[in-house]
């Protein structure tokens, strides 16, 4: 249970917002369910949905509709290719697909040895920039612009040798 | 009345309320703006883009304030680009055009986007026929496409959303319609959107699936085949379907009906019901429906139906002629003179029960309802007064509903009594336990079961509750039969009839008293004067048993013994059932949907039904039944026409005074606007052609001193150490005879359960899931233990009509 795991935590998200609204807690509370392993479990989504009165249907939209919350399990990295249509008129879907081929893997696959997980996503503000992705993993979110395949293999190369 | 706004909409002037939204503007106009995301029940959106249309409004010296003035007429300014009818309020002197170049070019557009990731399987969708999308496509649509027709999106088709609605999502336009109605108008927030873009996709993560009782509504206003019930699905093509207008029968609400029916190679050529749609009727239903209500037909086309009379012969039943099996039972009626009981059930009409009542009385026997509930004759005195509409509740209004879970018991009060709270009405529920519309409730009054009359007298105490009700400009009180039998809720009854009257609640439209009654049409069943019996095992013991529409030996074992002991039984229903198997003679009656009569809804509205398909073998309506058997025993009762019947009804009952089937068939115009060959603005919902029904005026209304009769409620039972009080409550999904036949509900039926708070299941060493044996007097049953901790560790909660006969507060043992 997410209030008996992290109760200090909880009962502060919650202080910030006036009970009739406590349903605005529900960002934060999905930062806090994520924490740990990365995504958001189902019992997670019941505990936040009762902790907050709404159904665990509205808390699974937000998780969907977010490219920054998850609900399955991926790698140490997720490698997120915007592939919008601004993206797409500068080769997002060209720029993919071979990065796919690269790495041997499909789209929402991890790689072998667990680094990264491939994800296709809806526009990340960085139109201008095309191609790009966002990598998310414990260093944060961090933004590629202007990204080529060579260029992003020499990047995974590096993510390999990070040490925890 | 709110201020009103003028403004010209393609060269057609129309004054409408301010706050208007200029797509429903147009509609009044009889315009039609092609709209997708806009219904006119749900808040505006703007998320499709259909409706765009090109807006001007007068323009304004910013110096003066003044309109400014070209030619005499007011400059009219356009926005530079198109704007969304459904999202923009009227505002005076604006001007719409909807048919111009630059409108038509963003229309088209939006539709031709809108199918670059639509399958365009219209041959084998259900909605084809009866498709916004189509239609609009057809009038809208630019023809041909500018992408590349077989690159598409290809997602999942067949997805069980849960047992009764299933998903296409490669259809789903992603208009949320389906997740608005869900969220707004139920409250059940059971639907929403899973990702984001071209991959939008509808998600119910709810245990069971889609879990809410109103879920196939959504069907009715997607406005593409995404959303299809499992009733309906692949189940035939809309155009060849007829419609008849009816009333649904399964609670004492009475949602206007459309019954569909084709003829049916499956059926032998017969024609059946297809399905079951809302008719509009904005005073009852809106243009809703529960499930209950849509899906439970299937009774009437069971194969448990009986066809032909039958008479006892050597301990079997025996096929007979409808002249000797009414014969045989006149000849027993008259020959036990006194002895002679009729024991009738809401279910039936009110031509039939009127009749029924008639013949007792000529007979010199008893008319008795078969119903746990008392307080009809209250609901006659201080019920709603004429022209109540729930709809018009809000702000400075009061709602109290006392010992009822409205959500399991009438649904669709539920929903109006939410949404009244939702505009501002003050809702007070008074239940031992939670209910669904505690959640919308202003006040939540817990009372232990046993006090309801004393937490209703407590009204009469000053507190911030009681005031508010006191000074609500209108005020109304459901009480129901959760927890009570035939005592208490009479006793309930009158409580909250004083409590009205004390207030000045009585005698006015949107004021007064109405029943959750267990039936359809226990009111008319009151209205015409049977009333329940406390004793009922006791009045049929020994005597001449005319038993009509239940079956009280499926339903109780202590009547199936009084039964065992009557002189003579004869049994007249449309169903094989436990009592049928008893009976001396069976008279097979006509269903709902075969014949025409009228109901009376809980709000004491008049409404007719119609027949829709032929009747089932020989059987005949019960109403023409009951003049057969009246006729052999010499008495002379209508049995030819319903409506004759009615008017006979009419001028021996004086609330129905003046009323005829012609009144009862009268329609005014409705809003919305629904049910035309616009699918694409209201739904599939049928438009209201057969009657919006007349509501008794209430005695108080007429004027008059009101008298309440006080109603003495029997001591609280106090069980026994080692014993739990069981109550009876109320479940939706039941196993009564009109509902078990419809396979499809199985699921939500489920098992006979007993509620426990978890101190109680503690002391007894039980987990939820788990199985126990309840007994009390002489009734025993099996039941699956569900945990409860908003009830006392005191009791046990079994649902009616789910195995267990259970009337009243009872103590029990539970092992
Ligand atoms: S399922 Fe139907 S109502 Fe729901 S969003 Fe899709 S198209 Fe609209
Ligand atoms: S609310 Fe009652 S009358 Fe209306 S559809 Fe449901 S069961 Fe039928
Ligand atoms: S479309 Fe890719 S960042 Fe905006
Ligand atoms: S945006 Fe107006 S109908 Fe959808």
């Amino acid at each position: 249970m997410l209030l008996e795991k992290y109760p200090k935590e909880v009962k502060q998200i919650l202080s910030k917002y006036p009970p009739e609204h406590k349903r605005s807690a529900v960002m934060p509370l999905l930062y806090l369910a994520q924490r740990e392993e990365g995504y958001v479990n189902k019992a997670a989504m019941q505990d936040i949905a009762q902790l907050l009165d709404v159904t665990e249907t509205e808390v699974a939209s937000i998780v969907g509709f977010y490219t920054l919350y998850h609900d399955e399990k991926a790698g140490k990295y997720r490698m997120q290719v915007c592939t919008d249509l601004p993206c797409a008129l500068r080769g997002a879907d060209e720029f993919l697909n071979n990065l796919c081929a690269n790495l041997g893997v499909k789209v929402g696959e991890t790689t072998e040895d667990g680094l990264v997980t491939i994800e296709s996503v809806m526009c990340l503000a960085a139109c201008d920039k095309a191609p790009m992705f966002q990598t998310q993993g414990p260093d944060g979110i961090k933004y590629h612009e202007n990204m080529t395949v060579d260029r992003t293999m020499e990047l995974i190369e590096a993510l390999k040798k990070v040490k925890e | 009345m709110s201020k009103q706004v003028t403004l010209t909409i393609d060269g057609k002037q129309i004054t409408v309320p301010d706050g208007t939204l200029v797509a429903d503007a147009a509609k009044l106009a009889g315009i039609d703006i092609p709209v997708f995301c806009h219904h006119p029940k749900l808040e505006p959106v703007g998320m499709c883009r259909m409706c765009l249309v090109e807006i001007g409004r007068p323009m304004f010296d910013r110096a003066t304030g003044q309109i400014v003035m070209e030619n005499g007429q007011p400059k009219i300014q356009f926005m530079p680009k198109l704007e969304t009818a459904c999202t923009n309020p009227v505002s005076e002197g604006m001007v719409v055009l909807t048919q111009t170049a630059k409108a038509k070019e963003g229309q088209k557009g939006t539709v031709e986007f809108l199918l670059t990731s639509h399958p365009l399987d219209c041959p084998i969708c259900d909605k084809g026929g009866e498709c916004p999308l189509q239609n609009l496509t057809m009038e809208h649509g630019p023809g041909k496409s500018r992408f590349i027709y077989d690159e598409k999106l290809h997602l999942d088709k067949q997805v069980p959303l849960g047992e009764l609605i299933w998903l296409d999502r490669e259809r789903c336009i992603q208009c949320a319609r389906c997740i608005r109605f869900q969220d707004e108008i139920a409250g059940e927030a059971v639907l929403g959107f899973d990702e984001r873009g071209r991959n939008t996709q509808i998600v119910s993560l709810s245990d069971p699936g889609f879990d809410s009782v109103f879920s196939g509504n959504t069907t009715d206003i997607c406005p593409v085949g995404a959303l299809t019930t499992a009733d309906f699905r692949f189940g035939a093509r809309p155009w060849e379907l007829k419609a008849q207008a009816s009333i649904c029968t399964q609670c004492p609400v009475g949602c206007n009906t459309t019954l569909n029916t084709r003829r049916e190679a499956k059926a032998g050529g017969d024609i059946v019901i297809k399905r079951v749609m809302p008719r509009q009727n904005e005073e009852v239903n809106e243009i809703w429906l529960c499930d209950k209500g849509r899906f439970a037909h299937h009774y009437v086309g069971s194969k448990k139906r009986l066809a032909r009379p039958q008479i006892r012969k050597d301990e079997k039943l025996a096929r007979a002629s409808w002249d000797a099996a009414t014969k045989l039972a006149a000849e027993n009626f008259s020959a036990s003179k006194k002895d002679f009981v009729i024991l009738a059930s809401g279910r039936l009409a009110n031509e039939d029960l009127f009749n029924l009542k008639s013949l007792a009385d000529h007979a010199g026997g008893r008319a008795i309802l078969y119903s746990d509930m008392g307080g009809g004759d209250l609901t006659a005195l201080v019920g709603v007064g004429a022209g109540t509409n729930l709809g018009k509740l809000g702000e400075g209004d009061a709602i109290l509903v006392v010992a009822s879970d409205l959500y399991e018991e009438a649904p669709i009060w539920y929903l109006r009594v939410k949404q009244a709270a939702d505009r501002g009405a003050a809702l007070i529920v008074a239940n031992p336990r939670e209910t669904k519309l505690d959640k919308f409730a202003k006040f939540s009054i817990r009372y232990s079961y046993g006090d309801e009359v004393k937490a209703v007298n407590d009204f009469g105490k000053k507190s911030k509750i009681s005031d508010e009700f006191a000074k609500a400009k209108n005020a109304i009180v459901f009480f129901g039969s959760e927890g009570l039998g035939l005592n208490g809720t009479s006793a309930v009854a009158s409580a909250c009839a004083d409590l009205l009257k004390e207030t000045g609640h009585i005698g006015r439209a949107s004021n007064g008293l109405i029943g959750v009654w267990q039936r359809a049409n226990d009111q008319g069943a009151w209205e015409v004067g049977l009333q329940p019996e406390e004793d009922l095992a006791k009045a049929l013991k020994g005597k001449a048993v005319y038993i009509v529409g239940t079956d009280p030996v499926g339903d109780d074992p202590k009547l199936a013994k009084a039964l065992e002991g009557a002189e003579f039984v004869a049994v007249q229903d449309i169903l094989e059932t436990a009592t049928t198997e008893i009976a001396d003679v069976v008279l097979p009656a006509q269903a709902f949907s075969e014949r025409e009569g009228t109901f009376t809804s809980g709000e004491r509205r008049v409404q007719r039904f119609y027949a829709a398909v032929p009747p089932t073998g020989d059987s005949k309506p019960d109403f023409v039944i009951t003049s057969m058997i009246a006729k052999q025993m010499n008495i002379v009762l209508e049995g030819t026409s319903v409506s004759v019947v009615f008017d006979i009804l009419a001028n021996s009952i004086e609330a129905f005074t003046d009323l005829s089937y012609a009144k009862l068939a009268e329609v005014r115009p409705q809003w919305p606007i629904v049910g035309r060959g616009d699918v694409y603005y209201g739904g599939t919902t049928y438009e209201n052609k057969h009657g919006l029904g007349v509501q008794l005026v209430p005695a108080a209304q007429v004027g008059g001193t009101v008298r309440i009769p006080k109603v003495k409620k029997e001591a609280v039972l106090r069980p026994k150490e080692k014993e739990l009080l069981a109550v009876p409550v109320n479940k939706l999904y039941d196993r009564g005879v009109t509902v078990s036949p419809a396979e499809l509900l199985d699921e939500r039926v489920g098992e006979a359960t007993v509620s426990l708070h978890p101190e109680a299941a503690e002391r007894l060493g039980v987990e939820a899931g788990a199985r126990v044996k309840i007994s009390f007097d002489g009734v025993s049953g099996e039941a699956v233990v569900k945990i409860d901790d908003t009830i006392s560790a005191g009791v046990a909660l079994v649902p009616r009509s789910m195995g267990i006969a259970i009337k009243e507060p009872v103590a029990a043992k539970v092992k």
